[in-house]
């Protein structure tokens, strides 16, 4: 499947116009990553945002203090997006995500780059920024059903 | 534009931490969905979030499926 086709099925784009599509598409990098790769380290530092085109990731949280033993949180499939805490905030990464298929593919988008695109195209920055305010949300929900 | 169903699955009856996916068809009660190397059974769908486009936004609960 050709880049724009992928894009076009990921909630953080949907609303854009295919001009717009494909200024996202020219600052992606594709990665692939086998089972058991670490993608991103929690605690570390890092600007990248990360779209899953294809496979499966693992998020995982080490909770500091009493129980500090590491605790799988939730696993991400395709036209997901994990990175978007430290995109936005500037933070260290707030888990470790990693790699549970082989042949994963993850669209990588670097954060001066986003920046860039949405400044340059308020529509698009707009756009984007809401639906990844709602994918945070979808997200939370998500974490609520769980009952953890 | 084909619907896309973005799935928030929550496993019950074991230790999962579930999963959020898109997928190209809409779960239904019964079906069988594989995540990673398990397999589940459908047992519970409901509308998380009004849809959005072509973007439906669903939770489905899972058991998992006798070997």
């Amino acid at each position: 499947m050709d880049l724009l086709s992928v894009l076009s099925k990921v909630e953080l784009f949907d609303g854009l116009t295919p001009q717009e599509l494909s200024d996202v598409a020219r600052i992606c990098t594709q990665h692939e990553y086998r089972t058991g790769q670490v993608i991103t380290t929690q605690g570390e530092t890092g600007g990248e945002l990360y779209v899953i085109a294809d496979g499966f990731v693992e998020v995982v949280v080490s909770p500091s203090g009493q129980n500090p033993s590491p605790r799988t949180v939730v696993h991400l499939g395709r036209g997901q997006l994990f990175g978007e805490m430290a995109l936005v905030d500037y933070g260290p990464r707030s888990a470790t995500v990693k790699s549970i298929a082989d042949h994963t593919l993850i669209q990588v988008i670097d954060r001066d780059d986003f920046n860039r695109l949405c400044e340059a195209d308020n529509h698009l920055g707009y756009v984007v920024m809401r639906n990844m305010a709602a994918d945070m949300s979808f997200k939370l929900r998500h974490y609520h059903l769980t009952g953890r | 534009m084909s619907a896309i169903y973005k799935v928030s699955y929550v496993v019950i009856g074991e230790s999962h931490p579930g999963a959020i996916l898109n997928t190209d068809h809409k779960p239904n009660i019964g079906d069988h969905i594989s995540l990673g190397s398990r397999d589940f059974i459908v047992v519970e769908i409901v509308d998380l979030m009004p849809a959005r486009g072509e973007f439906h936004f669903l939770h489905a609960t899972l058991r998992p499926a006798p070997a």
